[in-house]
């Protein structure tokens, strides 16, 4: 097996709250690696340190090393801009730019400077296609994105983040504001998608924890409790903390 | 008791209220009374001050198709009407091919035999012309003819010449003068708003510097405009001068316009730039956008309406200020606007006329109601926008 993030001694702090101590994992290749944990165990913060988007708050400071295959992300010669083509997100609300469905998919690679408008074309439905969504609008990419469905518009932004064949998808409770029916699809695609990507999902819901996951970190105090096969955790956890956040005693 | 309590402190609320409506109400019921006979849609074309004009007019007789029914004198032979209007002979219908169309200037100097302009509401003075006798003969107002002497005398005699004088009250170089305003002072003001807004706001480190700007910048807000005007005419004149100003300006004037801007400017578009959905930019940095990128394509666009309505605002703000203006703009109403020229906006051409020997409440009672129709628009434009635009944002 790949490893494709290896993080060591990781501590982060916004002003003077601690938030990640002494984190120390292993994320590996092609595998969908799930975070759980109760609200407000830095599950989240610690998912935004793989594309640096903690960089943007200002109070925040963070030690120790992600290294992606070998290289240290938190380098300061290392292009923040290259790690966010590279490590692509999706976010807990859905959140399409208020531009047509098409230039939703296609920021991103206009932003990194393809012009060609065939490539452009080929590279969005492509992306539309992988994410499930181009049967849906292929007759309409020139509508508000605005205009679709809330789990659509989830999708579009999956489709979003994939059109710039990244190697990593992060994605922060990617259903949580979203209907049953909606999740389930999202759920299939997290299935098809893990073929061509590694992804990490950060979520409250155990039962989607145990579904789509091939390996679980529990999260709690800003502390992984444990990390193991997901199969594992949830059959046989070994920490007691983890045991009783499982079966529902907390959190 | 409790219940008397409140019904007490309900009444004093919606006393309250009724006031401002009731205060809003008599103002404008006040101009609309003193002002509304004032507004035609000929003061929006005319001068304001009134021009005389010494003119020969062509006496051969032509054969028109008049199509004139109305009950003034109607002198036939130029195809004109004219009638009397408070000592004043005023002319009210010109034929299409009437001789008074093309009259020619008989003043020395660079128009001589030049077509001097002739409208309806002209006022006839005096004219020049060979009597029965052959004797040159003088009539019109000056020797107290009235309108069917004048039209006689017009029918009947060879005419040498006629001295006649333009309408005045106008408001047309103002509203240009206006307009100048507007587009200059908001062409310099809104670039550096909105790029100084971007900075303190997509940039700024909240260090005491800027905190330190921040605050500055709404204190600048609270200044009184006329501190601006002084300012302006000490500060600024010597840029204006470099234009090829010599005195107080409308340049000057804008210049100092954009400074009383700024302010407001730089504030709305802050708060436009604040209620940006802070997942948008997430979502444009998180697929490798640089923050420049997701400023112009994201942050930007999305407080469009936000600054849009700061533009109209600001706009109103320049069509009522007249305080910093008197200094820098003159109060002198000229009929012809330039950039380095003294002129007078609307608001300062109120200023101006009331601060006459005599002043003209009428004029000034139809310009602020224009000013007040203006910016009841703009305010209708700015609601209409943020209710499209949130609209736009809800589906």
């Amino acid at each position: 097996m790949n490893k494709l993030f290896s993080v060591s001694d990781v501590n982060l702090s916004y002003g003077d709250k601690h938030v990640l101590k002494d984190i120390n994992i292993d994320l590996y290749k092609n595998k969908v690696t799930a975070f759980i944990g109760p609200s407000g165990c830095g599950k989240s913060t610690f998912l935004r340190c793989f594309n640096r988007m903690n960089d943007l708050i200002d109070s925040c400071k963070i030690d120790g090393t992600i290294l992606m295959e070998n290289k240290d992300i938190y380098n300061k010669k290392y292009d923040v801009v290259d790690l966010r083509t590279n490590v692509g997100m999706v976010f807990q609300k859905p959140n399409p730019f208020m531009m047509s469905i098409y230039e939703n998919v296609a920021y991103g690679l206009k932003c990194s400077g393809i012009k060609d408008k065939k490539v452009l074309k080929q590279r969005v439905i492509n992306a539309l296609k992988q994410a499930a969504l181009y049967d849906e609008v292929s007759t309409r990419l020139n509508d508000s994105a605005l205009s679709l469905s809330g789990g659509q518009q989830q999708r579009l932004c999956i489709a979003r983040a994939i059109a710039m064949k990244p190697e990593v998808i992060l994605m922060d409770e990617p259903t949580s504001a979203l209907d049953p029916i909606a999740t389930a699809k999202i759920e299939e695609l997290i299935e098809e998608l893990k073929k061509d990507f590694t992804i990490i999902i950060v979520t409250h819901s155990m039962h989607q924890a145990s579904r789509i996951s091939d390996y679980t970190a529990f999260f709690l105090n800003g502390e992984i409790v444990e990390y193991d096969i997901t199969k594992n955790i949830f059959q046989n956890p070994k920490d007691i903390r983890c045991e009783n956040y499982i079966t529902g005693r907390f959190g | 008791m409790r219940k008397i309590k409140d019904y007490i402190l309900n009444a004093i609320t919606y006393i309250a209220s009724g006031i401002s409506v009731l205060i809003l109400g008599v103002l404008l019921v006040y101009l609309l009374v003193n002002g509304v006979k004032s507004i035609n849609l000929k003061m929006f074309s005319d001068d304001y001050w009134a021009k005389n004009y010494l003119v020969e007019v062509d006496s051969d007789s032509r054969n028109f198709d008049s199509k004139y029914n109305g009950d003034d004198y109607y002198i036939k032979k130029y195809d004109i009407a004219i009638k009397d209007d408070d000592k004043e002979i005023v002319v009210t219908y010109i034929g299409e091919n009437s001789q008074f169309n093309e009259l020619k200037s008989l003043t020395v100097g660079d128009s001589l035999g030049m077509i001097t302009p002739f409208d309806v509401g002209y006022k006839i003075e005096s004219i020049e012309y060979l009597d029965s006798n052959g004797v040159i003969s003088i009539g019109g107002v000056l020797l107290k003819h009235n309108a069917i002497e004048v039209a006689q005398i017009l029918n009947e005699n060879h005419v040498n010449s006629i001295y006649y004088q333009s309408t005045s009250g106008g408001i047309k170089a103002s509203i240009i003068n206006t307009l100048i305003l507007i587009f200059v002072s908001l062409l310099i003001a809104t670039p550096i708003s909105i790029c100084s807004a971007i900075y303190l706001n997509e940039y700024n480190s909240k260090n005491k510097f800027n905190q330190l700007l921040s605050v500055s910048i709404e204190t600048l807000a609270g200044v009184p405009s006329i501190i601006y005007g002084l300012v302006g005419i000490t500060v600024l004149f010597p840029v204006t001068q470099l234009f090829g100003a010599t005195t107080t300006s409308v340049l000057l004037g804008a210049l100092t316009m954009a400074v009383i801007l700024l302010p407001t400017m730089i504030k709305a578009t802050q708060v436009a730039l604040a209620q940006v959905d802070q997942g948008l930019k997430d979502a444009s940095l998180s697929l490798g956008a640089t923050k420049v990128q997701t400023i112009n394509k994201v942050v930007l666009p999305g407080a469009m309406n936000g600054i849009l309505s700061g533009l109209l605002l600001c706009v109103s703000k320049v069509i009522g200020e007249s305080a910093a203006l008197v200094y820098t703009m003159g109060t002198f109403i000229s009929d012809t606007p330039s950039l380095t020229n003294q002129g007078t906006s609307l608001s300062l051409m109120i200023y101006s006329i009331m601060s006459n020997d005599n002043p003209n409440f009428e004029l000034a009672c139809a310009i602020s109601l224009i000013i007040l129709v203006i910016v009841l628009v703009l305010n209708i434009s700015v609601k209409l926008i943020n209710y499209k635009f949130n609209k736009l944002g809800q589906r």
